[in-house]
């Protein structure tokens, strides 16, 4: 099916799938799964069969399960043989998937995390390398490749390899505790959106003024705190909910985090629902207009950001080891 | 001993007039950091002509105008292009006073410009500043400094929060609402975009100038040195430009979430501009409170004007205008007994209402009188002139270059066309 008709199929099905954000990740991995077959039909007629086993997998927002509307494309290869040859193979049909996506309606990734960049797609072994470096390098740029690394899920191929790479990560923070604290250091820093007196603190200026960040304030300190607990706790899961489903069936955790599932699930929901009415590109799905809501829904908004905050302090406690886990 | 004390007065009446003249270079550093560089030059430069031009026109009509004898409702009518004459009965040298006046007259021009920021023609600040030296400024100053009726009627503006300040603030108000918001200012859904100025480090020490100048207009505005008076004065004056950046930290932390830098500038500027008129009125503790209310004021003035979608850059409505009103009032609330040596005690004194109603009653009428004067002067003007802003394009390219074939930073600019001009 050309790229074309994935998006028309897309246009058409598009409003059936967003009852839930579930339903929505659902479409959107069938999506992705269309535009992956199609491309490598394409890169099969011209560069000839795949040369070994391999795995594409999606990371971010995708890796998570837990895409908006409209989200970037956050993706990598793993393949099984080491050659130059291979190598190219790979990247250039990284290329054309990455093509292909944005094509389908899902933006280029500005970071350009994307399997047409060599950085994301490599052979296992020069993954386990690269992994190695990225944990002992410790730089700013390593630790965030780092993290995106972490939420990688297999859509297409050999789920193994995935798995056999973070077990690099888990051995590591096992055996450097500390390392955690470093994380944590990177994502620390958190767009404050409930103010002083409890008032939102919203955009003052430009295009999303009186808008919330939804993006930066209300989902990064549930996915980065449940993502770094994740790590200490060497989980498999990569979406925020099944962590915390995880998270909380460990009996250290339950009494602190049983809140944090329900507050994600409504973050998911007002996101949705506010944006089935109101997205006109990439940029406006990460804010939410306060004016939109009721009264109700923004004192609830609010306890969701403030939770955000709290669960923040929490996994600041739990990594740097003042409260016993 | 007299004439000892003659030639000390007139020294720091000079001094103050250096320092009131030095402020010049704090507007400079203030307006061209909060604007953007293509600007900058011509932001830069304007100050100097305009000060010159006003000086002349200060010279030739305005001093005679504000002090001149012969006195109608309105203006004086002695005193043209002064002399230099000394008159008598005065405790200091006449020129020196003159001097001091003239560098007050240039500030109040200066502020009105304010509002012309990186949008206006360089001709109607030509035109403007003569017509604003001649019919606004002297006016004002009349009614208050010059024996007008609302000196008689006792209103308390000890160095000019009404008479430099607000009547400066009101001419940029006039100028705003004529030449409309600055190219990209406001989204068509009503919002607004925040354009930043090129260097906020300029920003901060213009404040910094402004300040350390600030000491000789209040400071020099006690006119004589006897009894170190003019200490007291100094002393109001930092307490209160430190209680307005205090304040404006505090508040735009509490409301933004963040301390917000040009807030803090802005508040400190507030500070000092509501102390100007209350500053020998006052007690210390009073000086604090005014400078913090002041700090509080401008933040939300700043966004009262955003909302109402008036482009003001370099915030001179909110600085200089929600600032001059306050202070002006709040001699009204706290003028003492001993300090009130002109009009009367404030209401938390015992005054009552009298003389916060003068205060109020002063502060209206001199706030509409320059305002609807300014107004007028600049809506003939632009019908005279074919407008008062610059066409599109130059607004795009910037003033330093369509108004002055010149860059402010020629480095930044040279380059990129260079650039251009190979790749083309």
């Amino acid at each position: 099916m050309p790229y074309s008709q994935i998006k028309k199929w897309r246009d058409n099905k598009w409003s059936d799938h967003q009852d839930s954000s579930k339903a929505l990740n659902d479409f959107h991995d069938e999506m992705m799964i269309k535009v992956f077959d199609t491309a490598l039909e394409r890169h099969i007629s011209e560069f000839g069969p795949v040369p070994c086993r391999y795995a594409w997998f999606v990371m971010g927002s995708g890796g998570r399960f837990e895409q908006a509307i409209i989200s970037d494309q956050d993706h990598g290869l793993i393949y099984e043989e080491e050659n130059e040859k291979t190598n190219q193979y790979f990247v250039t049909f990284g290329k054309e998937l990455a093509k292909g996506l944005n094509e389908v309606g899902y933006p280029y990734c500005d970071g350009n995390v994307m399997s047409s960049n060599p950085v994301w797609t490599k052979s296992i072994k020069e993954w386990e390398e690269q992994l190695s470096k990225w944990l002992t390098e410790e730089s700013f740029e390593s630790i965030r490749f780092l993290l995106i690394f972490y939420d990688a899920r297999v859509l297409i191929g050999e789920e193994a390899y995935c798995k056999d790479l973070k077990t690099i990560v888990h051995d590591y923070i096992k055996k450097n505790p500390r390392f955690l604290e470093r994380l944590l250091e990177n994502t620390q820093h958190v767009k404050k959106a409930v103010g002083f007196f409890h008032q939102f603190l919203t955009e003052p200026h430009g295009a999303h003024a009186g808008s919330i960040d939804l993006k930066q304030s209300g989902f990064f300190p549930y996915v980065n705190n449940v993502r770094l607990l994740a790590m200490k706790e060497s989980l498999e899961a990569t979406s925020t909910l099944t962590r915390l489903k995880a998270l909380n069936n460990m009996s250290k955790y339950k009494q602190n985090l049983s809140w944090c599932a329900n507050e994600f699930d409504k973050l998911l929901h007002y996101r949705l629902q506010y944006h089935k009415k109101n997205t006109e590109n990439y940029d406006d799905i990460h804010y939410l207009n306060i004016k939109e809501l009721s009264k109700d829904e923004k004192k609830e908004m609010k306890h969701i950001l403030l939770n955000g905050q709290k669960l923040q302090e929490y996994t600041q406690s739990v990594i740097k080891g003042t409260i016993e886990t | 001993m007299e004439n000892i004390m003659f030639s000390l007065n007139s020294v720091w009446l000079v001094l103050g007039a250096l320092l009131v003249i030095l402020m010049q270079g704090g507007f400079i550093l203030l307006e061209a950091g909060s604007t953007r560089m293509k600007n900058a030059g011509h932001i830069a430069g304007k100050t100097v002509f305009t000060f010159g031009l006003a000086s002349i026109v200060f010279w030739a009509v305005g001093y005679g105008f504000i002090f001149g004898g012969n006195s109608n409702f309105f203006i004086g009518l002695s005193d043209f292009f002064y002399s230099g004459d000394q008159a008598e009965g005065m405790a200091y040298s006449t020129a020196a006073f003159f001097m001091f006046q003239l560098a007050f007259a240039g500030i109040s021009l200066t502020i009105a410009f304010g509002g012309f920021a990186e949008r206006a023609k360089l001709s109607a600040y030509l035109v403007f500043a003569i017509l604003f030296s001649v019919v606004v400024y002297p006016v004002v100053a009349h009614w208050i400094w010059g024996g007008g009726w609302l000196a008689e009627h006792g209103k308390q503006d000890f160095a000019g929060s009404t008479v430099v300040h607000l009547t400066g603030a009101m001419a940029a108000f006039a100028a705003t609402l004529l030449l409309k918001p600055r190219i990209g200012k406001f989204n068509k859904n009503g919002t607004s975009n925040n354009i930043f100025g090129h260097n906020q480090v300029y920003t901060a020490l213009g404040v910094i100038v402004l300040w350390v100048g600030w000491f000789g207009f209040n400071g020099g505005s006690t006119f004589v040195v006897d009894d170190g008076f003019f200490g007291f004065v100094a002393l109001n004056t930092n307490l209160a430009a430190g209680a307005g950046a205090v304040a404006a930290l505090i508040i735009s932390w509490m409301v933004l979430g963040k301390s917000d830098i040009p807030t803090i500038l802005n508040g400190a500027l507030a500070g000092l501009v509501a102390i100007t008129a209350s500053c020998a009125f006052v007690e210390t503790w009073a000086a604090v409170l005014i400078g913090f209310v002041a700090g509080v004021l401008v933040f939300y003035s700043v966004k009262f004007f955003d909302r109402l979608k008036v482009d003001d850059p370099i915030y001179a409505l909110s600085v200089h205008g929600a600032g001059g009103v306050w202070g002006t009032l709040s001699t009204g609330l706290f003028a003492t007994p001993e300090l009130a040596t002109v009009g009367k005690p404030g209401l938390f004194y015992g005054g009552g209402f009298s003389q916060l109603g003068v205060q109020a009653m002063g502060v209206s009428v001199s706030a509409l009188y320059a305002f609807v004067v300014s107004f007028v002067l600049l809506y003939a003007m632009k019908k005279v002139m074919k407008g008062l802003r610059v066409s599109e394009e130059e607004e795009i390219i910037g003033l330093d270059v369509s108004e002055h074939g010149n860059y402010g930073y020629p480095e930044a600019f040279i380059a990129n066309e260079e650039k251009n001009r190979i790749a083309n």
